[in-house]
């Protein structure tokens, strides 16, 4: 059937290829212009509100076998409380091993967490190296893009794009992130990055010698701005030294399950608390 | 195609939609079909003008909204895999269904490892992962249950009112 504008139908291969321009147009225009993919995220809400629900109903199935209608509610109640503590926690590894008054004379001490709000994990994409996860929070609740995530653990990631009443959160792993540490005891700025691989992290461009160990815990050293420092990142769990190499191939393992998470906390550090 | 079938396959693909990004944990996210590209294989397959580029396009762009993919690459990778298809289903249709079948692998495999591929317009091309052979492996275990439904769903659709 001829087309509207050619006489005759248009070659399949043209037609590929046209596509194929336009694909590219629209992947290039996303990257300067990341309004698309918060329109994207628009977009996808009645997908996520069925995920949503879907997930309420499979938790609540779930908290029916149980059968304890009691418990049922204490849990709920404990658990966003073990959020809160686990947060609160998070830093007390590092106060306990520096010392204060040197910190406080070094005007780096830990600054306070900020406010915290949980939010439930609605949507996941771990696939092709790009991971990510979507949760119930947007615009409507304060989230804005490049806010911290925790998880029971430490660091999950960091808000990327957002909708009124959703945000996407680019976890440690995702190829595209990094996030700036020191090792416990040491303050050598280092730079974790992801590999697509939600179990594993890697520390890039370290020298062969690098004074690192394995079994280094690594911390926020908040440089940036982004994260409060203090806060678990991971630990490293192998250093490889090829000698065809002029760096370290350094793994580090996430303080975060970043796998599995069901329940995440959204940060306001500080200033940019919000009521 | 009546307003009813349209219907269907707009809900068929929601919860296909649905099916890609339900967080069900770690073992679920890299380990499921592509629903998407199944329903655009079934579709073409089964359409009797053909699908259109244009739609497929659309659809896969749709996709990575909804996932969170680069723009673009989902679109244009279930976009070649309907160009392969339409290249090779008149040899194919002589195949046995095994041999069918292994070719459905090969168009899921093609459309994963393209919209893999296509991410490297970001500057990060995404590591090697199984589940980019797992994926298409089990969108082709799925096929003869999916092409079982859909077309029980098809002939309800057209089923004669009285």
């Amino acid at each position: 059937m001829p087309g509207l504008f050619f006489r005759r139908p248009v070659p399949s291969v043209l037609r590929l290829a046209a596509l194929a321009v336009l694909s590219a147009m629209v992947s290039f225009y996303s990257l300067d212009h990341p309004g698309l993919r918060i329109v994207g995220l628009s977009v996808a809400r009645p997908v996520f509100w069925v995920n949503g629900e879907i997930r309420s109903g499979w938790t609540a199935a779930e908290r029916y076998m149980r059968d304890l209608a009691s418990l049922q509610r204490e849990n709920g109640r404990l658990r966003k409380r073990i959020l809160s503590l686990e947060k609160q926690d998070l830093s007390l590894p590092v106060l306990r091993s520096e010392n204060r008054q040197l910190l406080a004379l070094l005007d780096s001490f830990p600054t306070p967490p900020g406010k915290v709000a949980v939010a439930e994990v609605i949507a996941q994409s771990l696939a092709l190296g790009s991971q990510t996860i979507t949760v119930n929070l947007g615009n409507l609740q304060g989230v804005y893009v490049g806010q911290p995530v925790l998880a029971a653990g430490g660091i999950a990631g960091q808000v990327t794009e957002t909708s009124p009443t959703n945000a996407r959160v680019a976890l440690l792993s995702d190829r595209g992130s990094s996030i700036p540490v020191y090792p416990m005891g040491s303050g050598q700025p280092l730079l974790v990055a992801g590999t697509g691989n939600p179990q594993s992290l890697k520390i890039p461009f370290q020298p062969r010698n690098t004074p690192l160990r394995k079994g280094t815990v690594l911390v926020s050293s908040g440089l940036g701005g982004r994260f409060p420092p203090g806060l678990p990142v991971g630990t490293v769990t192998a250093i490889r030294r090829p000698v065809t190499r002029s760096f370290a191939d350094i793994r580090v393992k996430p303080a975060a399950s970043l796998e599995t998470l069901n329940t995440v906390l959204l940060l306001w550090p500080g200033a940019r608390a919000r009521p | 195609m009546t307003p009813t079938v349209v219907a269907a396959m707009l809900a068929c693909l929601f919860l296909a939609l649905v099916g890609s990004t339900l967080p069900l944990g770690p073992m679920y996210a890299n380990l499921h079909p592509d629903y998407v590209a199944l329903l655009v294989l079934y579709w073409a397959i089964t359409s009797d003008n053909g699908a259109g580029y244009l739609p497929v396009w659309a659809i896969g762009l749709l996709q990575d909204f909804v996932v969170g993919d680069m723009p673009g690459a989902q679109a244009i990778a279930l976009v070649l895999m309907v160009f392969v298809l339409y290249t090779g289903i008149s040899r194919v249709k002589k195949f046995s269904s095994w041999e069918q079948l292994l070719f459905i692998f090969a168009l899921l495999l093609l459309e994963q490892l393209a919209a893999w591929l296509w991410q490297g317009w970001s500057g990060v091309l995404p590591q090697w992962h199984l589940s980019l052979l797992v994926a298409p492996a089990l969108g082709t275990a799925l096929w003869p249950l999916l092409t079982f439904a859909l077309d029980h769903l098809y002939q309800y659709f057209h089923r004669p009112r009285t």
